[in-house]
């Protein structure tokens, strides 16, 4: 390899303010190769093992590192799986043979609503984000992800939330309207399943939602320095491609089942044609979030064939650039497809037509993924090794899903096969095409990454011919059975229309499946404890995870390395070895604080040491209470709830007072190689600074989804807004804009005078501030309650107060975090030089006066021009 | 990186073997049958068999040159390959290749979209989702007032007939595949499709879209018939019922009354005129009973009156199992006579 | 925070996202349309204008992908170096191949209105 360093221009940082990076970067060959005293390297061992090390004993449960958390989160992802597998085996029993009465009618629709829901959101999105929890700081070369305690938040929030989800079957009560919970069936159900969904899935929501915006960050900012976006290992483009679509698919459902749950609990009629609401809204909703949720789901799988494609066909991937395109493509196209799940609702063909054209326009993307993959073996020297056999089995499948996936993008012929089997048999293929199998094979990759053990060989060829005969044994047919008039989610069938023979052979297949599943499960759970310890890198890998020490001592990275290339581990001689040494980055942990390194989001030249949170009980008692919050309403329960919601809040303040942008003992350190770095820094350079404008992002789009909604009752229902309609208040709408705006501008310019020094200004107006803020929000409450709007008499009232619900909520968020700013002036946790928490707040106003704004116009303005 | 080039481990199963004989045993299974979107019975039906027929070909073409590469490259010939070959393997196979026959597929689809859903000249059938049944009113051009039936639809063959699609609580979807696509009935929205049946014949349709906990058991019979049969068969079904004739039936006709049957169904001629449930003036000429799940006999009508709940979950009918056998055969007798 | 054209991952994915901008607006005015307009060949013509310019505005930023990506100079494609040059050319390439897909996104997108005439 040429050196690289001649090529570039190396400049010494100068010391412009104090929380500029000072020194020398990049580093230059000669530094690189100075030895490290071994004494030194011993003590700095020692100090790194220190501040790294689990919490012993029970305390064990209040960990908080990626590499415990995302092994929580995968084995809880992978059990909610069995369960829904199991209900599945059932399902597949009561239909071997027609006319069956092994299940009852409500248990079978119970058993497929909770088999979809359960997959989709206890296993396919949150096992990406374990997935990527426990890997993508490796992946980068990072000590851990940018906010361990917001993991730990979303995992036990996940847990709470799937066991109760879950265990509604057990009781009788489980949803039971489909996964998809098309109203009028849903919202008119009797009995707590519908909330059990809402409420429960939302939960789960917020929880997918965080770890998304802790993904994104940790990709763009947590970073090795040196590794430019083009060097980034594909994993991490496919995660921030995967990130950014939670962002934008999650929020329209959270949307709608802010709706639906109105209409549930206090019969506002969004969803009721007797009283101007249309059911169609919620099918728009819900498939926004869920075309673009079987990519979420397939993307990332595909991520981990891209990282075991190089490694078994020994060279770099091909088409590289290609890959990237085809991901972003997909992520962007992914959402115009929505409506092909809606071709049959009736609406116009032209409209019909869009959706039938993105439809086909994704498969090219999609393609060129595969065909990349493709062209990697050609071009590599192939050992088929056991993950390898799971990838080229996932081609096989994915391959014939996305060809019937073609099939029926073209409207017409989804007019006959959809809501058949063939569906079925579609869907199944890409999920286990595109999902089960790349996940399997990157589970028998990935173990002696994060066990240090191997799984056995042998067991998973039986696995792999079991799960992959059993699976076209299942699916295959299916094909046929939807084409002969075989609708889904039938819980009988009668025996004289040719679908016994086909049905019988499909339950026979998921028992193969099971089998299949099982020996992996048993692979995977066996102990391993007389086995010895894999060698370091057993795979040849190219990329920074092998770069981890056997046994892992914790730390992950014992030194974040400078990184030139794609695959440092095959291209930068003595990297493994320098690493080790503590040659690199944040070699050691004086101050005895658990630290990562943030780079520039787009060339990674180092930015920050980040102080990053360590064990903790608060995000444990957070989750419950929060928990608490969703589960008590699902029981009408709404006291209990309240209390919970409150003690939540205050949990989430303690753990942000007590461990987030704390003043540091010195403002900079040395973090190696000669370079000085500030322990501090506020606004676009700080990954907190960066987790509040993803999360706006989502919010945001939710809030669209609102307004969507209106417009969609203006082009779909003649009576919205009704004739002789009550409008809100303009005045109090104006002047809920007028103080929102004052509110908004208070915190701007709090921000301005507290750098500048003005403490005491900055006091005042951010005393101020939530004052304006709550004289806004009552204002805007008394322009739809003062003319008298009554919400369960019709959509339009009803729209005109969730929107006003909907902006009261956040600007009490809003509040709250000016307050939190105040109380952290007072108490010296925000001064003008360390003002990270302000600018966060000042961040958040941003999105929300414009929130606020829309809001007025659209109740104050728009209805009288309508 | 060096790395021994090792050999796949033996298959504990042979899936070459396998999966040929679950192909050829799907292929002898055929493709016919009352529900069939590959045995049509109607142009829209036809050309989206036929569609079917061709798009199967091309995904089995596409499906064995991608596997078959890929199986090659990775186990019967592991040597590299060019890197220009594999970088024109990314181009034509994922860019060039897909978007035109893509855009070819897409052209033939969007131009066949306006004509299975052209309107329907002289007929217009309205049918409305219930729990779990259908309404059928027919409405010939020029006419006032419909024609009411239930769970049965009878079209005339070689005419696009108007179909016009309502639902009375939840979405129900209207779908008999021997004649084409479906269309999903939506509480407060009308919509609408046509449907132009080519052979005469009786098919089945079934709801599609999950509708509640009998969703499985909804059901209905299709009937196409030549035009002059069904002009004949719509004047007599809208025609009031015939008067029983036998003194069992006269018997039926008497409980049918003493129990209120008419407070939720009507028998066109008689006083019984309920709108809930299904119109039962012609009952006894259908060719299935309740909603398409049990066949039109005696037997079976005492089976369904005696306890609704056991043959259809949560179906609105009460159970008349106070009725002795004598009762519920007269009455099954009753309505097996409204022809 | 948008930065300069050439290292900014914002514009690299300003072609799809002119394709989604033309997808939400064929769609929206479409639904407009045919729920509350006279005639559906103002759909067809708004889907005919918007196409056409969505195309237009694809093309500047293809046409500027591709002089970011220089392939030219070198006949370079893999950018797998740690250079800014690397980074700059990776993110015209990038760039580039969006621009095509899109384009390709819109073209299909706007299909349907040579083919379908009414509303129904």
């Amino acid at each position: 390899m040429t050196d690289i360093t001649q090529s570039m221009s190396r400049r010494v940082l100068e010391n412009a303010d104090d929380a500029r990076p000072e020194g020398i970067y990049p580093p230059t060959e000669e530094m690189l190769d100075e030895p490290v005293d071994p004494e030194l390297r011993k003590a700095q061992e020692e100090r790194l093992r220190a501040v790294w090390a689990e919490p012993p004993g029970w305390r064990y449960w209040s960990a908080v590192n990626n590499s415990e958390v995302g092994a929580w989160y995968s084995l809880t992802a992978f059990a909610f799986m069995l369960a829904a597998g199991l209900l599945a085996l059932l399902m597949r029993v009561q239909l071997a043979v027609p006319e069956n009465d092994f299940l009852s009618a409500d248990t079978f629709n119970q058993f497929f609503t909770m088999h979809g829901s359960a997959m989709m959101f206890l296993f396919a999105v949150p096992m990406f984000e374990a997935i990527s929890i426990l890997l993508l700081p490796a992946f980068l070369g990072a000590r851990d992800m940018p906010f361990p305690r917001l993991s730990a938040y979303g995992y036990w929030s996940f847990l709470i939330g799937g066991i109760f989800v879950l265990s509604s079957v057990l009781f009788g009560i489980a949803p039971d309207s489909g996964w998809f919970m098309y109203p009028p069936l849903a919202t008119e159900s009797e009995g707590p399943g519908s909330d059990i969904w809402l409420l429960g899935l939302s939960f789960i929501e917020v929880a997918s939602i965080a770890a998304a915006v802790e993904l994104i960050v940790g990709v763009i900012k947590c970073r090795p320095p040196g590794m430019r976006i083009n060097l980034m290992p594909l994993y991490a483009w496919y995660v921030l491609v995967v990130g950014g679509m939670i962002l934008f698919a999650f929020p329209p459902l959270i949307a709608g089942d802010f709706l639906f749950e109105m209409q549930r609990s206090f019969d506002w009629p969004f969803f009721d044609p007797e009283r101007g609401g249309d059911p169609l809204l919620w099918q728009h909703l819900f498939w926004i979030f869920g075309h673009p949720e079987v990519y979420i789901i397939f993307l990332p799988s595909i991520a981990i064939a891209a990282m075991v494609i190089p490694t078994a066909a020994r060279r770099p991937i091909m088409g590289y650039n290609w890959i990237v395109l085809s991901a972003v493509g997909t992520g962007f196209l992914s959402f115009g497809l929505w409506v092909h799940h809606m071709f049959t609702t009736g609406l116009p063909s032209l409209s019909l037509g869009f959706f039938s054209a993105a439809s086909e326009a994704v498969v090219i993307p999609t393609g060129v993924q595969i065909f990349a993959f493709v062209a990697t073996l050609m071009v590599g020297r192939v050992r088929m090794i056991q993950p390898m056999l799971w990838i080229a089995g996932a081609v096989a499948i994915f391959t014939a899903g996305g060809l019937t996936g073609i099939m029926i993008a073209l409207a017409p012929f989804d007019w006959q096969v959809h809501d058949t089997y063939f569906i079925v048999a579609h869907l199944h293929y890409t999920l286990f095409g595109g999902m089960i199998f790349p996940i399997i094979g990157g589970v028998y990759y990935f173990y002696p990454f994060f066990a240090k053990k191997k799984m056995s060989d042998r067991l998973g060829r039986w696995s792999f011919w079991l799960t992959f005969t059993g699976f076209n044994l299942c699916f295959l047919p299916m094909h046929l059975t939807g084409l002969k008039g075989m609708p889904r989610r039938v819980f009988t069938y009668p025996g004289d229309i040719g679908w016994d023979w086909l049905n019988m052979v499909s339950t026979i297949g998921a028992f193969v499946v099971a089998s299949g599943i099982l020996v992996f499960a048993y692979d995977l759970l066996r102990p391993k404890s007389r086995q010895p310890l894999t060698e370091r890198n057993p795979w040849g890998g190219g990329t920074l995870e092998w770069a981890h020490d056997i046994p892992d001592p914790g730390w992950g990275s014992r030194s974040v390395p400078y990184i030139t290339s794609r695959y440092p581990l095959w291209d930068q001689p003595k990297l493994l070895e320098r690493m080790d040494a503590g040659r690199f980055y944040i070699p050691d942990a004086p101050e005895g604080l658990r630290e990562t390194i943030v780079t520039s989001a787009v060339d990674a030249v180092p930015q920050h040491v980040a102080r990053i949170t360590g064990p903790a009980w608060c995000t444990i008692w957070a989750a419950v209470f929060t928990g608490g919050a969703f589960i008590f309403p699902t029981f009408h329960m709404y006291p209990p709830a309240i209390v919970c919601g409150i003690l939540a809040i205050a949990c989430v303040i303690y753990w942000l007072w007590t461990s987030t942008a704390l003043v540091p003992e010195k403002p900079m350190k040395d973090a190696g190689l000669g370079l000085r770095l500030p322990t501090y820094v506020s606004g676009p350079r700080a990954p907190g600074w960066w987790g509040v404008f993803i999360t706006m992002l989502g919010d945001a789009t939710a809030f669209a989804s609102l307004i969507f909604g209106v417009f969609f009752y203006w082009t779909a229902r003649p009576d919205f807004p009704p004739e002789n309609a009550v409008h809100a208040d303009p005045a109090f709408a104006g002047l809920a804009a007028a103080a929102f705006a004052a509110s908004w501008a208070a915190t701007r310019i709090a921000r301005g005078v507290n750098r500048s020094g003005n403490v005491l200004t900055a006091r005042l107006l951010l005393g101020a501030a939530p004052l304006l803020g709550i004289a806004g929000a009552t204002a805007l409450v008394l322009a739809v309650w003062w003319p008298g709007l009554e919400p369960a008499t019709h959509v339009y009232p009803a729209m005109m107060w969730a929107l006003v619900v909907w902006t009261c909520a956040h600007v009490g968020a809003g509040v709250i975090m000016q307050g939190y700013c105040l109380a952290g002036s007072i108490f010296g946790k925000l001064t003008p030089r360390y003002d990270a928490d302000l600018w966060n707040t000042t961040l958040f106003w941003h999105f929300l006066v414009v929130t606020c704004l829309i809001t007025a116009a659209m109740i104050g303005i728009l209805p009288r021009m309508l | 990186m060096a790395g021994s080039r090792r050999r796949a481990g033996r298959d504990p199963l042979n899936v070459g073997r396998v999966l040929p004989a679950v192909l050829i045993a799907i292929l002898l299974g055929g493709c016919s049958g009352v529900q069939s979107v590959l045995d049509p019975a109607g142009r829209d039906a036809e050309v989206l068999a036929r569609l079917f027929w061709w798009m199967l070909g091309g995904a089995v073409i596409l499906w064995v040159l991608m596997n078959g590469l890929l199986v090659y490259v990775s186990r019967i010939d592991t040597r590299p390959l060019s890197a220009r070959a594999a970088e024109w393997l990314i181009i034509g196979g994922g860019i060039v290749f897909p978007t035109v026959v893509l855009a070819g597929l897409l052209s033939f689809a969007l131009s066949e979209m306006p004509e299975q859903r052209a309107p329907g000249s002289g007929l217009t059938v309205s049918v409305t989702g219930e729990s779990w049944w259908w309404r059928v009113e027919y409405l010939p051009d020029g006419a006032e007032t419909p024609v009411v039936s239930a769970n049965e639809i009878r079209l005339p063959v070689g005419r696009r007939s108007e179909i016009t699609l309502n639902a009375h609580r939840v979405i129900h979807s209207f779908w008999i595949p021997a004649l084409g696509g479906k269309t999903d009935m939506i509480p407060g929205r009308e919509t609408r499709m046509s449907l132009e049946p080519t052979r005469a014949g009786e098919f089945r349709g079934q709801c599609a879209e999950f509708c509640g906990e009998s969703h499985a058991l909804m059901a209905l019979g299709a009937v196409v018939m030549d035009e002059d049969a069904f002009a004949a068969w719509l004047e007599k079904e809208a025609a009031p019922a015939v008067p029983p004739e036998s003194d069992a039936a006269r018997r039926g006709q008497a409980v049918f009354n003493a129990e209120g049957c008419g407070a939720c169904h009507a028998v066109r001629g008689t006083a019984a005129s309920g709108r809930v449930g299904p119109d039962l003036t012609h009952v006894g000429g259908r060719v299935s009973l309740a909603a398409g799940i049990l066949p039109m006999t005696a037997e079976a009508l005492m089976r369904w009156i005696r306890d609704p709940e056991a043959i259809k979950p949560g179906a609105m009918m009460p159970g008349y199992d106070h009725l002795s056998d004598d009762d519920l055969s007269a009455l099954a007798a009753y309505l097996e006579g409204l022809t | 925070m948008l930065g300069p054209r050439e290292s900014s991952l914002w514009h690299m994915i300003s072609a799809p996202t002119i394709w989604a901008l033309h997808f939400c607006v064929v769609y929206g005015w479409t639904a407009s349309v045919c729920a509350r307009g006279p005639d559906p060949a103002a759909a067809r013509l708004g889907i005919g204008i918007a196409t056409a310019v969505a195309l237009l505005g694809i093309a500047v930023v293809g046409w500027r992908a591709w002089r970011q990506w220089d392939y030219l100079d070198d006949y370079d494609y893999e950018h797998d170096g740690p250079s800014v040059e690397d980074r700059r050319e990776f993110l015209g390439h990038a760039g580039w191949l969006l621009a095509i897909v899109s384009a390709i996104g819109v073209i299909f997108v706007g299909m349907p209105a040579l083919f379908i005439e009414t509303c129904l």
